[in-house]
C-alpha cells in the first residue's frame, strides 16, 4: 500500500463571497509526481497555497502525513516546499542571498544575519544553483537586476535547496527557454539523493503545457474550483482536456 | 455653468491665494525703524567677519553642535528601528503578539512625537538645568518617534506574498524576521536615516538659540548685541558643516559591505544600544532637578489660563499652521513657475537654501526690525523656512524627470511657462503634494518655535508659563499642542493615502 503524504477531505474555499474551491477530494501519495491543469483562474495557486498551509480552507479537511497541519512540528513542515509562481524573491538580496534563504529552516539565527550581512558560506547555495544552469556571473547580482528565466532559476534552486521531501510548483516553467524547460522539469521530477544533492520525491506541479505531460504519474483537472478528473496520465484523453479547457 | 474641478496641479497652487491677507497684515504693520538694521544685516551676509578670534571660536562651537548632532541622531536612528519595528505590524504577524501591544506602542510614539523637539528641550531646561545632555534628549525623544514612525511604515508595505514565501521554510523565527525586514530597514537607512542627521544638526542649532550650547548660541549671542557680521561668520560656518555632512553621507554605500565593516557596524549598533542604556540610567538617578522636586509640583501650581483666551491660543496656533503650510506648499512652485529661466532658478535655489540655513527663530527676529509682532508674520516665517525645504525637493524631483512630454510640448510651440507647469510640474504635482502633507506635520510642531519668539500662539503661553513655573498651565498647554498634532496627523494621513 502507498504512503499517504497529503490528503484533502472535501476542501471548499471562498474568498470574497466567491467560491474559488468546491469540494476538493484528492490524495498525495509518496513519490507521485501530478501534473495539475486548468485554465488561468480555475484555482490552482489557491489549491497549491491550502496544500502548502498558507492559507485554510473554509470548509473540509487537509492532513499532512495523517496529522493536522497545526499538530505538524518543524520538522514535518520543513518536509514541503513551494515554488510560487509569483516567485516571492526577497528583493534587495542577491541571487546567492536568495538561494541560501532557503537554507533557514535547517540554520540558527546567526547564518540569517550572516547570510544578509553576505559574510556566510554559500558553497551549498552555488551547488544547487549550478544544478538549476544559473550562470556565476550572477550570483551575486542583486535579484532585480535578473531577467525573468535567471529570476525563476533563483526561485527553483532556493526551494530545492531546502532538501524536501514534497514539491508543490506553480507553473515553475515560465519565462524558460525550451532546453531550459526540459532540464528543470527533469530536475523536479526526477528523485536524487546522492552527492550531497537531495531532489523532493514527490511532487504536484501546475502548468499549461501538456507537451510537458511526460514523466508525470498522474494529471489532475480542474476547472473553476472544482475537479474534473484525477487519473494516470496513460488513461489521459483529449476528451478530458476538452471539459477543463 | 461648468463646476470648478481641482486637480493635483491647481491645488499646489491655490493656497498661495493666503498671501493677500497676509501681505495686508504685513503691509500695516509695516515700521521703518529697523530697516536700517535690516540693511545691515543683508550687507554682512557679504562681509563676515573673519579674525583668529572667532575661527576659533567658530571651530568650538561647530564642534559641540556636530557632537550633540551626531549623538542624537545615532541614537534616534538606532531606537528609531528598534521602535520602527515594534511598531509595525509584521512584527505582531510573524511572532504572534496580540495586537494589542502594537497599538499601545503606537499611541505612546504618537503622543512623544507630537510635541516639538524645542518644547521637549525647553521643559527638560527648566527641570534638569542647562547641559549638552538636555540637548541630546531633547532631540533624540521626538526623533526617535519620528524616525520609528517612517520605519515601521516601510515595514507594512512588505507584502503577505513575501511574508509567506519565508514563513513557509519554516525557520527561526527571528530568521525569517530578519531576512523580511533587512531590505526596508537598510533602505530607509540610506534614504531617510542618513538625511536625519542634516535635521539633527539644525535642530542642535534651534536649541542652541535657547541656550544649550553650540553655534545657534553664538548665533542667538551675536543677534541680541546686533552684531551682524559675527552672525553671518557663524551662519555661513553652518551651512559649510551642513554641506559636508550632506556630501559625506553621500559618500556612504550600504551595499556590499566588507567583512570587518559589517562587524564595526554591527558593535556599533549594540554598543550605542547599551551605553544609552546605562546614560538613561545614570541619567535618571544622579540628575540634579533644578525647581522640580516631584510630580506633585504639577499639581499644586496655579493656572491663570481663562478658558477663551487659551482657546484663542489654540485657534491662533491652528491658523499658524495652516497658513504656514499653504505658503509651503505654494510657493516653490509658484516662483519656480514665474521666475523660468537658468539665472531665475540659480537664485531660487540660493534663497532656498538660506531660507533652510536660517534658523527660523533669527528669521523671526530679523523680520521683526520693520515689522510689528503678528499671526501673520510668524505664518510667513515659518512659511518660508519650509519653503525653503519643499523647493529643495521639488527642484530634486524636477531635475530627474523624464522631460519627454515638456520636449514635446515646447516642440508645439506652448510657451516656456505653460510648457513647464503642464510638461513638468503636473507629473510631480501629486508627489509633491504627498511629501506636503508630511512635511505639514512638521509645520504644526515647529509653530511652537515661532511662537516662543514671535509672541503667537501656545508657544508663547508655553514659554510664558516655563519661565513662571506654573507646571499645571504647562501641561495644559502641552496637551493641547500635543492634541493639535495629533488631530493634524490623523488628517494628513487621509490626505496622504488619497494621494499615494
Amino acid at each position: 500500500m502507498k504512503n499517504i503524504l497529503l490528503e484533502l477531505k472535501d476542501i471548499s474555499f471562498v474568498n470574497d463571497k466567491n467560491l474559488i474551491l468546491n469540494k476538493i477530494n484528492f490524495k498525495i501519495n509518496s513519490g507521485d509526481k501530478i501534473a495539475l491543469l486548468g485554465k488561468s483562474g480555475s484555482g490552482k495557486t489557491t489549491l497549491i497555497s491550502i496544500l502548502n498551509g498558507t492559507i485554510k480552507p473554509t470548509k473540509g479537511e487537509v492532513k499532512y502525513f495523517n496529522k493536522k497541519y497545526k499538530e505538524l512540528d518543524l520538522n514535518q513542515k520543513q518536509k514541503i516546499t513551494t515554488i510560487w509562481q509569483d516567485l516571492r524573491l526577497i528583493e534587495g538580496l542577491s541571487a546567492e542571498q536568495n538561494v541560501n534563504c532557503g537554507l533557514l529552516g535547517k540554520k540558527s539565527f546567526y547564518f540569517a544575519f550572516k547570510n544578509l550581512l553576505n559574510i556566510c558560506s554559500f558553497k551549498r547555495a552555488h551547488k544547487y544553483m549550478q544544478l538549476c544552469k544559473i550562470p556565476q556571473s550572477i550570483y551575486s547580482k542583486e535579484i532585480n537586476k535578473l531577467s525573468g528565466g535567471e529570476k525563476q532559476r533563483v526561485a527553483i534552486a532556493r526551494s530545492l535547496i531546502q532538501e524536501s521531501e514534497i514539491l508543490l510548483a506553480d507553473e515553475p516553467f515560465n519565462n524558460l527557454d525550451p532546453k531550459l524547460i526540459t532540464l528543470i522539469k527533469n530536475l523536479l521530477l526526477t528523485h536524487e539523493n546522492k552527492n550531497n544533492i537531495k531532489t523532493p520525491s514527490t511532487g504536484l506541479i501546475s502548468l499549461h503545457r501538456l507537451d510537458l505531460l511526460d514523466g508525470f504519474n498522474r494529471v489532475l483537472g480542474i476547472k473553476d474550483g472544482e475537479i474534473f478528473f484525477n487519473l494516470d496520465r496513460i488513461k489521459l484523453k483529449k476528451s478530458h482536456l476538452d471539459k477543463i479547457y | 455653468m461648468r463646476k470648478l474641478k481641482l486637480n493635483h496641479t491647481s491645488i499646489s497652487f491655490l493656497p498661495i491665494l493666503v498671501c493677500i491677507p497676509l501681505a495686508y497684515q504685513i503691509l500695516t504693520n509695516l515700521h521703518f525703524g529697523g530697516f536700517e538694521l535690516f540693511r545691515e544685516f543683508i550687507i554682512s551676509a557679504f562681509n563676515p567677519e573673519i579674525n583668529n578670534e572667532i575661527i576659533i571660536t567658530v571651530v568650538k562651537r561647530l564642534n559641540q553642535t556636530l557632537l550633540i548632532a551626531l549623538f542624537s541622531w545615532l541614537i534616534s536612528i538606532i531606537f528609531g528601528v528598534i521602535f520602527g519595528i515594534l511598531s509595525s505590524n509584521i512584527f505582531y504577524k510573524i511572532f504572534n503578539i496580540p495586537i494589542f501591544f502594537y497599538r499601545i506602542i503606537k499611541f505612546f510614539l504618537t503622543i512623544i512625537r507630537s510635541i516639538h523637539e524645542i518644547i521637549w528641550g525647553l521643559v527638560l531646561m527648566q527641570i534638569y538645568g542647562i547641559n549638552f545632555s538636555i540637548g541630546i534628549i531633547a532631540i533624540c525623544i521626538p526623533y526617535i518617534a519620528v524616525n520609528s514612525k517612517v520605519f515601521a511604515e516601510q515595514l507594512e508595505t512588505i507584502e503577505d506574498e513575501s511574508f509567506d514565501a519565508i514563513n513557509q521554510i519554516h525557520g527561526p523565527k527571528f530568521s525569517s524576521f530578519l531576512t523580511l525586514i533587512w531590505n526596508r530597514i537598510v533602505n530607509t537607512l540610506k534614504n531617510f536615516g542618513l538625511y536625519r542627521l542634516e535635521c539633527a544638526i539644525r535642530s542642535t542649532v534651534m536649541l542652541g538659540l535657547f541656550g544649550i550650547g553650540g553655534i545657534g548660541t553664538s548665533i542667538f549671542l551675536s543677534f541680541q548685541t546686533l552684531n551682524f557680521r559675527e552672525l553671518w561668520t557663524y551662519l555661513w560656518s553652518l551651512a559649510i558643516l551642513i554641506i559636508l555632512s550632506r556630501e559625506i553621507i553621500k559618500k556612504i554605500k550600504f551595499k556590499n559591505l566588507n567583512k570587518n565593516i559589517s562587524i564595526f557596524l554591527t558593535a556599533v549598533f549594540f554598543t550605542t544600544i547599551l551605553l544609552t542604556f546605562s546614560y538613561f540610567l545614570y541619567f535618571i538617578f544622579n540628575s540634579s532637578f533644578v525647581d522640580f522636586y516631584s510630580i506633585n509640583s504639577l499639581f499644586k501650581s496655579s493656572s491663570d489660563l481663562v478658558f477663551l483666551d487659551f482657546l484663542k491660543l489654540i485657534i491662533d496656533t491652528i491658523i499658524l499652521s495652516l497658513l504656514s503650510t499653504a505658503i509651503a506648499i505654494s510657493l516653490p512652485p509658484f516662483v519656480i513657475g514665474i521666475f523660468n529661466n537658468n539665472t531665475s532658478r540659480i537664485l531660487i535655489r540660493l534663497l532656498a537654501f538660506l531660507l533652510r540655513l536660517i534658523p527660523p527663530p533669527v528669521l523671526i527676529l530679523t523680520l521683526l526690525t520693520f515689522n510689528n509682532p503678528s499671526l501673520s508674520l510668524a505664518a510667513l516665517t515659518l512659511g518660508l523656512h519650509n519653503a525653503g525645504i519643499t523647493s529643495k525637493l521639488l527642484f530634486t524631483n524636477l531635475d530627474s524627470q523624464d522631460k519627454r512630454n515638456y520636449i514635446a510640448m515646447k516642440s508645439l510651440g506652448t510657451s516656456e511657462k505653460t510648457s513647464w507647469l503642464l510638461g513638468l510640474f503636473s507629473q510631480q504635482a501629486k508627489s509633491y503634494l504627498a511629501y506636503c502633507t508630511y512635511r505639514s506635520d512638521i509645520i504644526i510642531r515647529e509653530t511652537a518655535i515661532v511662537g516662543v519668539i514671535g509672541s503667537v500662539g501656545l508657544g508663547w503661553q508655553l514659554q510664558e508659563s516655563l519661565s513662571s513655573f506654573a507646571w499645571q498651565e504647562v501641561i495644559t498647554v502641552l496637551i493641547a499642542y500635543s492634541s493639535i498634532a495629533i488631530f493634524g496627523e490623523l488628517i494628513n494621513g487621509k490626505i496622504k493615502t488619497s494621494l499615494t
